[in-house]
């Protein structure tokens, strides 16, 4: 590939500036979606600004809530012990992503401003309720996770904006989670995936979060799959609903990977198996 | 612009253009040709080196990031001439090479494994190779090899 002009900022409000000053130019991160698309003959930018040493994106904070840096990578993010403690549902989606020499560049940022349909991380993120920091020229700004995605491949981002940080609060009070991924080998990507977080109280559902990836031209939360369940208890008779809900919810498309058919299918049973797992977890407990 | 890092224990340096990754940069100018150059997309993991001990693909990764960094390729891992790393002695051993192509990048893959779990499951191997193919061995020698380099790092300490 023949080189680009490849600038390193080391503060943010560098970053910003360059991007103000070079027209047509384009963040980078860890490269693993921009550098694979640029060797397949995508448009190429008049220059690459590079977000890895800027120290305020690859920094993260976790201890009761987390911020995690836009720019960490995924590597790192999962050597921090509170985050696979406090989310394991995003520590385990992370971990099924792609391969460690890609989780050594990949960023979660870079995992989220792609938007794919099926980021791995999106799903968990999800079902936690996260929020995108932006930052651009007129400051900073929050939006909920659900809001930043717009359609495949493209955020609400503005083009001089940048994803600074994923906030996630705390996990609910006895939250149990689980990240379900349908692929064929083990780097692929998603035909179809399924987070989901339980809390149970006296055998009812109190709190129920489903998120799904690869199954609509975003990640998406089941917002109908979820109210199926919250407020009952997990009888076979309403999982059988809840089944049923999620496959009418999702609008998955055919591809190479996978039928539009097959994928209800598998968010159908995956909706099943996460709440009897999850349930199971909060029998003898109560 | 001028990228300086190590390379195997010693200072190189390098004047890039700007975005010249890190592997053309290792074959052409530095005359590193251990580390090749498969699928050129992150998939195949042949051009598999360690940054400060974690493995990247060298085919994505703009040589500007690795400076003032520690870069290991293959040939950083001999201790001596005609000598060979615990990691190389055990993919020998174990016949986990038939063409080579993806070895270098295998056993890359594999010693950061090891750098970080001396003593890894059969499932912890196969996680950590992932993200290298091969097409010769049927992978069942290669997870043997790493087991073998797991021992002979493990008698070597």
């Amino acid at each position: 590939m023949h080189p680009l002009p490849y600038h390193r900022p080391t503060s943010l409000e560098a970053a910003l500036e360059l991007k103000a000053s070079l027209p047509g130019a384009r963040f980078i991160a860890g490269g693993t979606d921009v550098m694979v698309r640029l060797k397949g003959g995508a448009p190429r930018p008049s220059a690459l600004i590079s977000l890895r040493g800027i120290a305020e994106l690859t920094r993260s904070e976790v201890a009761q809530s987390a911020r995690l840096g836009a720019a960490a990578s995924v590597a790192d993010l999962l050597a921090i012990d509170a985050l696979r403690e406090g989310w394991p549902v995003l520590a385990d989606a992370m971990n099924q992503m792609a391969s460690p020499q890609i989780r050594s560049s990949a960023t979660l940022g870079g995992n989220l401003c792609n938007a794919a349909p099926c980021a791995d991380s999106a799903p968990a993120l999800l079902v936690h309720g996260a929020r995108v920091v932006l930052r651009g020229p007129q400051g900073e700004r929050v939006l909920a996770l659900e809001e930043f995605f717009a359609e495949p491949g493209v955020t609400r981002m503005g083009a001089d904006e940048l994803l600074m940080s994923i906030d996630v609060d705390p996990p609910e009070p006895g939250l149990q989670t689980t990240f379900l991924k349908k692929k064929r080998v083990a780097m692929d990507i998603a035909i179809a995936s399924v987070a989901a977080g339980l809390v149970m109280n006296d055998g009812i559902c109190t709190h129920v979060r489903f998120a799904a990836g690869s199954v609509a031209p975003v990640p998406m939360r089941l917002p109908a799959t979820e109210a199926a369940l919250c407020g009952h208890p997990p009888t076979d008779a309403r999982i059988a609903e809840a089944r049923r809900i999620a496959e009418e919810e999702v609008s998955p498309i055919t591809d190479i990977r996978g039928g539009a058919d097959y994928r209800r299918r598998i968010i159908g049973v995956y909706v099943e198996r996460a709440t009897r797992a999850l349930a199971a977890r909060f029998e003898g407990s109560e | 612009m001028e990228v300086r890092f190590t390379l195997n224990g010693r200072e190189v340096s390098c004047s890039l253009v700007g975005s010249e990754l890190l592997l053309d940069v290792l074959r052409g100018p530095l005359g590193h040709r251990g580390t090749k150059e498969g699928c050129g997309k992150g998939e195949c993991g042949a051009c598999t080196v360690q940054v400060d001990g974690h493995p990247f693909n060298a085919c994505l990764l703009p040589a500007a990031e690795v400076e003032g960094r520690a870069v290991t390729t293959i040939e950083g891992l001999a201790p001596a001439p005609g000598e060979l790393s615990p990691e190389q002695q055990a993919f020998v051993e174990a016949g986990g090479i038939q063409c080579g192509f993806c070895t270098p990048g295998m056993i890359m893959a594999s010693k950061a494994l090891l750098d970080a779990d001396p003593d890894p499951a059969d499932a912890d191997i196969r996680h950590a190779l992932v993200g290298n193919l091969c097409r010769c061995t049927g992978y069942a020698q290669i997870i043997e090899s790493v087991r073998r380099a797991a021992a002979l790092r493990g008698e070597g300490s």
